[in-house]
């Protein structure tokens, strides 16, 4: 679903975003990028979706090479990727409804089957009361359903995530990530950028570990730290 | 194209940000009033310059003991000279039956003899020409010229020369002007429109992340533009008409009589209006509005 080849990212003075930078992502797999603030995280994210461009290095998404993609493609390329941020990224004027149905009206979705989905996945992140309320009248954890919700409205074939648990509390945080594990159960991708020890621990998935944008570690069924915590096992798997 | 729902965002966002919307509003408003009002009074002045050139007239007097062939000569010389864009002959019992209307039938009741002379009165076709014109009859034996003088062709030499350089000089004014304001309108709603777009720009990155196309994203500001150029130039267009409309109509009703005041007013007094003034400053107004937003969502779109 997502190969890395030997990228290297490196902002504007002299900052490296991302080193030498390889890896491959299969269909169907729960990836945690685990990594210190400023280790290349967002910088990876921020690539699958071609915000930003490598200097070197090749990177496929869904097969499709993003060096050779034309600029005019790209929002078709963000229309197979959901995507979840720390700050949500709702869209401040529009109700719960309007924010996840602008998903389906991009695309071009005719107005009956925005009209029966919207709901169908509000249901699903349980925000059914919620549908008419404004981003600012709901909590953060509420406000990263929705997110969520808008982000797998179009069920797309890659979920990315960044942080979506850090900014709010560590119960409404296992609710999210379980919101996760569900989408993947559907077949999507889900990559989460996150530097929630606990949570990583606790699922015992595919672990990208990275330091200064250098992938350091890369373990199949690990922990936050190199050295696994296995206490806290199996608590959502 | 889904119109229906980039109208509602439109509108939707021209509810939320009706600050902004009215603001913009007034930009247009301002600028399409004062355009407007520029070419309103072009049209006036050229509508006035243009009957005052018609009033031209160029005066030649014959005098009584001039020759028949002398007389033929003057009417050949008139026919030939292809400035001229028509004349009529006033024979000597037609000057007299004018004078006779003009100033009672007491005075002419009185005179042995008919003193009035025949005459040519001649318009030529573009009033700058007058002078040149006038000048080829000074010496023709025909005319009724007192010794070492020209008073048998008779024109409005000094007034005529003034008015059409006033003319011409508030002529080149207004270009400048409207030139000017075209230009103020434009920078005014683009920046207006930019302003309103830079509070905007986390929603069009949010909607860029999303997988909106850059067009899916411009449309409803477009539109939004649109219709705000549409609203602030009709309201304009509306403004100006009554304007000009009063302005006529003050100006028929009073006497002012001071020369140059006189002659605007002779100018203003058709209220002429500029035809199609209404739907050009309407569309001036909802393109500028749409080429502004567009103009300042460039930055915001780049992929
Ligand atoms: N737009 C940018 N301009 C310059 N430097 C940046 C930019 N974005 C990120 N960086 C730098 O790149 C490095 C990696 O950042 P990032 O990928 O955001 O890390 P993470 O998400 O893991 O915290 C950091 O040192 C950060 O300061
Ligand atoms: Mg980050």
């Amino acid at each position: 679903m997502i190969v890395f080849e030997d990228v290297t990212k490196v902002y504007d003075p002299d900052v490296v975003g991302l080193q030498n930078f390889t890896c491959h992502i299969g269909k169907g797999e729960f990836v945690f990028l685990v990594g210190a603030s400023g280790s290349g995280k967002s910088t990876l994210i921020k690539l699958v979706l071609k915000e930003i461009v490598p200097d070197s290095g090749r990177i496929l998404v869904a097969g499709r090479n993003l060096g050779t993609l034309r600029h005019s493609k790209v929002p078709l390329l963000r229309r197979n990727i959901g995507c979840v941020f720390q700050d949500f990224k709702l869209l401040p004027n529009k109700t719960v409804y309007d924010n996840v149905a602008y998903a389906l009206e991009v695309v071009g979705e005719p107005r009956r089957s925005i009209r029966r989905k919207v709901p169908e996945i509000l249901n699903l992140v349980g925000l059914t009361e919620k549908t008419n309320s404004y981003p600012h009248e709901i909590s953060g954890g509420e406000q990263q359903r929705v997110s969520v919700a808008r982000a797998f409205v179009n069920h797309p074939p890659l979920l990315l995530a960044d942080e979506p648990t850090g900014n709010i509390d560590p119960e409404t945080a296992v609710g999210i990530m379980q919101l996760l594990v569900r989408i993947n159960r559907t077949g999507t991708t889900v990559v989460v950028a996150t530097h929630d020890r606990d949570m990583v621990n606790r699922m015992r998935r595919r672990v990208l570990q990275l330091d200064a944008g250098r992938l350091v570690r890369d373990e199949r069924r690990g922990g936050y730290d190199q050295v696994a915590d296995v206490e806290a096992e199996g608590v959502l798997t | 194209m889904r119109l229906g729902f980039f109208l509602s965002e439109a509108l939707g966002s021209m509810r939320r940000n009706w600050v902004m919307a009215m603001a913009a509003v007034i930009t247009v408003f301002i600028s399409t009033a004062i355009l407007g009002a520029v070419l309103v009074t072009r049209d006036n002045l050229n509508q006035g310059a243009t009957s005052l050139k018609n009033r031209v007239l160029i005066e030649v007097f014959i005098k009584d003991e001039a020759t028949d062939a002398e007389k033929a000569a003057l009417e050949q010389k008139i026919r030939s000279i292809p400035e001229i864009k028509s004349f009529e002959y006033i024979s000597k019992d037609e000057a007299l039956e004018r004078f006779r209307k003009r100033f009672g039938e007491r005075i002419v009741q009185n005179l042995p003899i008919n003193p009035l002379p025949a005459s040519y009165e001649i318009q030529v076709k573009d009033a700058n020409q007058v002078d040149m014109v006038a000048r080829k009859f000074f010496d023709d034996p025909a005319v009724d010229n007192d010794p070492g003088t020209h008073n048998g062709v008779k024109y409005a030499r000094e007034t005529v020369r003034k008015m059409l350089s006033t003319i011409n000089l508030i002529g080149i004014g207004m270009w400048v002007a409207t030139g000017v304001f075209a230009l103020a309108a434009v920078l005014l709603i683009s920046t207006t429109v930019r302003l309103s777009i830079f509070a905007r720009r986390r929603e069009v990155e949010i909607m860029r992340l999303v997988g909106a196309t850059n067009w899916f994203i411009r449309w409803p500001f477009v539109l939004e533009g649109f219709i705000t150029g549409l609203i602030g130039a009709v309201i304009a267009a509306g403004f100006v008409w009554l304007a000009n409309w009063a302005l006529a109509n003050w100006l028929k009703s009073s006497d002012i009589d001071f020369l140059n005041v006189r002659i605007f007013s002779m100018c203003w007094q058709s209220g002429s209006w500029p035809a199609g003034l209404m739907p050009t400053l309407a569309v001036l107004g909802a393109v500028l509005g749409a080429l502004g937003s567009m103009v300042a969502l460039r930055r915001y779109l780049k992929t």
